[in-house]
């Protein structure tokens, strides 16, 4: 069996990863992504935990938590697919119309 | 049982004054019944209740809690029931009478819902149990009498009346306010311990601590309520905006000049009369402001050709009358409050007979100016006979209301000379009153007498206008002889109620002790001279203005003399108040105030604000509205917590 530790680490890079991407990026898409590898790195731990204590609660957690990330993608999506109309661009830093 | 309604006298004019101004537009006449109902109503109540204190020299007063250490009172002694019974009597005669003038009026119900708040006003001044409330409703009837002096306020004369009424009244409200403010600090610092249900500012409050306030106290006092009284009743110099008061309909100048409003002033002064009477040299001031006022409006009302103008001077005039009647109870004690009501009594039936007959000239007419008119008697005979009788008892004919008021004054002034206290008030009183019976003749033949001088509409008014205008001529007419002396013993014993010591007073005031009402015997000529001149004064003018004229009125004065200028320009008081006072030295003095206000007062808190909006404008480049920037700090934020909390852990003093 996969040691435990080796998923903390795979989550905490994957955590690190999706932090700093969502810290730098400015393209909206990628910025979606980057949310994505977040959760899906809390994902891993709790399916991992689950895996090991044993329990089932933390793999129904991720199943809440993938479908509430489809959910957040859909709707961010739809977002980007309007503001691409609107403006012909999804680079965050050019949307500002509301800015001071 | 009527006094238990009390409150009544004035919630019915109220009542009636929302709903005409809520209603009015949709009843016929504007709905002016209600006001005039109302006011009736009022006068039942008033009449009920003088039936049921006048058999036992009784009073009437109810109070309620109202904040802090002031209650809301009602107060019916024989000063407010006489005033009562007079306000509503007359008012709703004109109420009436108004239901024809106002007929066609666009503004009906705006008028008949302000001339109901007006009573209301009048009402609740005249019944108020403290000086605070007094106050309210005297400046009630100031906004009233704004709004209805304003009521064509298309018209720019009529709207800079109403204001200059407002502003003029206003110099005379500030003084009284600042009398009441003296008053009360001074009772204040009396420390008194009042008995249940007194309370500081009450009228019986006042009466009882007068002889703890300081002298020099009680002349400021006395003073400044005087000068609201100057304001209020039109006294020199505060009488100029009466005359202007005209612009209105004529019923309006019937009710400030009659019933309502001016008399506030004289009757602030006698409801106060035992301040003023415990405080040294304010008589004085009083009975020289009254006296001289009655001569110097009367000497105006000689050249005016505006006939509600003429009318407007006599009130000013007759004011001055009672204000000296009032004063001259340095000599006379609490019986000359008696006097000089009785007079107001009395004026307010005959002048309201005299501007509801004016208007129902100007009605018939279409015109202001007294040469345009002439020998309308044929064609309004009513009219022309009700302003008669008005005008006998203005002028002081024998037997008639205004002799017997009037005289009493007139003689009464003559004893305050004889008891060494001046003799001005009775000379001035007396010259006051040969030129009353001069203009108010004038005024009858010029209207009345002789040919028609221009080609004015020729017929009699509606009975709805004619019916008050016989009503009040009998009153003016008849009311004086029968109850001439009750009044005098009934209103002047109205401070016997309080327990005022009028000796004490006296003693503070520095007047001599009078035992009973005539201490001095004048002479038979001084007897019989006002009725001299009243009836020479009649004659002057049938000999100046009639039909049977046998003098030209070129024959006393030629155009170029300068007593004639003087008085056609009116002493120059439009020069005087309004192209020096108001638009040199006020308008300087305002244009300064400005000046302070924009720049150091608006000035300050404008800097103020900039300095704050420019301090918003850095702070908030803070919100840079790109969520990365916000993102990055909460990770440093939370990661130096965290290296803080482990650092905690591990034992680190931080």
């Amino acid at each position: 069996m996969i040691p435990l530790v080796l998923y903390v680490l795979l989550a905490s890079a994957m955590f690190t990863i999706g932090l700093y991407g969502l810290l730098t990026q400015r393209n909206g898409i990628k910025l979606m992504m980057c949310v994505e590898i977040l959760l899906n790195s809390a994902n891993i731990n709790l399916v991992a935990f689950s895996a090991y204590l044993p329990n089932v609660n933390g793999q129904v957690f991720a199943l809440f938590s993938i479908a509430l990330a489809a959910a957040e993608a859909g709707v961010g999506f739809a977002i980007l697919i309007v503001l691409y109309r609107l403006y012909g661009t999804i680079e965050l830093d050019n949307i500002n119309a509301l800015r001071w | 049982m009527y006094q238990d309604y009390a409150y009544l006298i004035v919630g019915l004019p109220v009542l009636a004054f929302v709903l005409t101004i809520f209603l009015g537009w949709h009843l016929p006449k504007g709905g002016g019944f209600f006001t005039v109902l109302a006011t009736f109503a009022g006068f039942i109540l008033s009449f009920g209740i003088f039936r049921e204190i006048y058999p036992n020299d009784e009073i009437v007063h109810q109070s309620m809690h109202w904040f802090a250490s002031f209650n809301a009172g009602i107060l019916i002694d024989p000063l407010a029931i006489v005033m009562l019974l007079m306000v509503t009597f007359v008012c709703t005669l004109i109420h009436t009478y108004a239901l024809g003038y106002m007929e066609g009026d666009p503004g009906m119900a705006r008028y008949f819902a302000e001339a109901g708040l007006f009573t209301a006003a009048m009402l609740g001044l005249v019944f108020s149990d403290n000086l605070l409330q007094l106050f309210i409703f005297w400046e009630l009837v100031g906004l009233c009498s704004y709004l209805l002096i304003g009521f064509w306020y298309r018209k720019p004369s009529a709207a800079s009346a109403a204001k200059k009424a407002f502003l003029v009244t206003r110099v005379g409200d500030v003084m009284f306010l600042a009398g009441i403010v003296l008053l009360y600090t001074n009772m204040v610092k009396l420390n008194l311990t009042l008995p249940d249900g007194a309370y500081l500012l009450q009228f019986q409050t006042i009466y009882d601590s007068l002889t703890l306030i300081p002298p020099d106290q009680l002349t400021w006092i006395a003073v400044l309520l005087f000068g609201g009284a100057v304001g209020k009743s039109g006294q020199f110099p505060l009488h100029v905006w009466l005359p202007d008061a005209m612009e209105g309909p004529t019923t309006v100048s019937a009710m400030i000049h009659a019933a309502t409003m001016v008399t506030a002033g004289v009757y602030l002064v006698a409801r106060m009369f035992p301040l003023f009477y415990a405080a040294p040299n304010a008589l004085m001031v009083v009975a020289y402001v009254g006296a001289f006022t009655a001569l110097f409006a009367a000497t105006m009302g000689l050249v005016m050709f505006d006939i509600k103008r003429v009318l407007a001077y006599s009130t000013v005039s007759q004011l001055g009358y009672m204000m000296a009647g009032l004063g001259i109870g340095a000599a006379m004690g609490a019986f000359s409050v008696g006097v000089s009501m009785f007079h107001l009594i009395g004026h307010s039936f005959f002048k309201a007979l005299l501007f509801l007959c004016a208007g129902s000239v100007i009605h018939a007419v279409g015109t202001n100016d007294m040469r345009e008119m002439g020998g309308v008697l044929k064609h309004m005979k009513w009219t022309g006979l009700t302003m008669l009788a008005g005008s006998l008892t203005l002028a002081g004919f024998p037997l008639t209301t205004g002799f017997f008021s009037k005289d009493e004054i007139i003689v009464t002034a003559f004893e305050h000379g004889a008891m060494g206290f001046g003799w001005l008030p009775y000379i001035f009183a007396i010259l006051a009153a040969l030129l009353t019976a001069i203009y108010t003749f004038r005024l009858w033949f010029l209207v009345f007498d002789g040919e028609a001088r221009s080609d004015y509409h020729k017929h009699e008014s509606p009975w709805i206008m004619l019916g008050p205008l016989v009503i009040l001529a009998i009153f003016a007419l008849f009311m004086g002889m029968p109850s001439q002396e009750n009044f005098y013993h009934y209103v002047g014993n109205n401070f016997e109620h309080y327990g005022v010591d009028f000796e004490e007073l006296a003693v503070i005031g520095g007047h001599h002790v009078e035992h009973g009402a005539h201490a001095v015997h004048e002479p038979f000529i001084i007897k019989i001279l006002p009725i001299i001149v009243g009836v020479g004064g009649i004659l002057i003018a049938a000999l100046f203005y009639s039909r049977w004229k046998r003098f030209d009125s070129g024959m006393v004065t030629s155009e170029r003399d300068p007593l004639r200028h003087i008085l056609l320009k009116r002493y120059y008081q439009n020069e005087i108040y309004t192209l020096w006072f108001a638009e040199k030295v006020v308008y300087g003095i305002a244009l300064v105030s400005n000046m302070i206000d924009l720049k150091i007062i608006d000035g300050t808190v404008n800097k103020i604000s900039a300095i704050s909006v420019g301090f918003g404008g850095t702070l908030r480049k803070v919100q840079t509205g790109v969520i990365q920037n916000y993102l990055t700090a909460i990770v440093l934020g939370l990661a130096v917590l965290l290296i803080l909390i482990e650092l905690a852990s591990m034992g680190v003093a931080i």
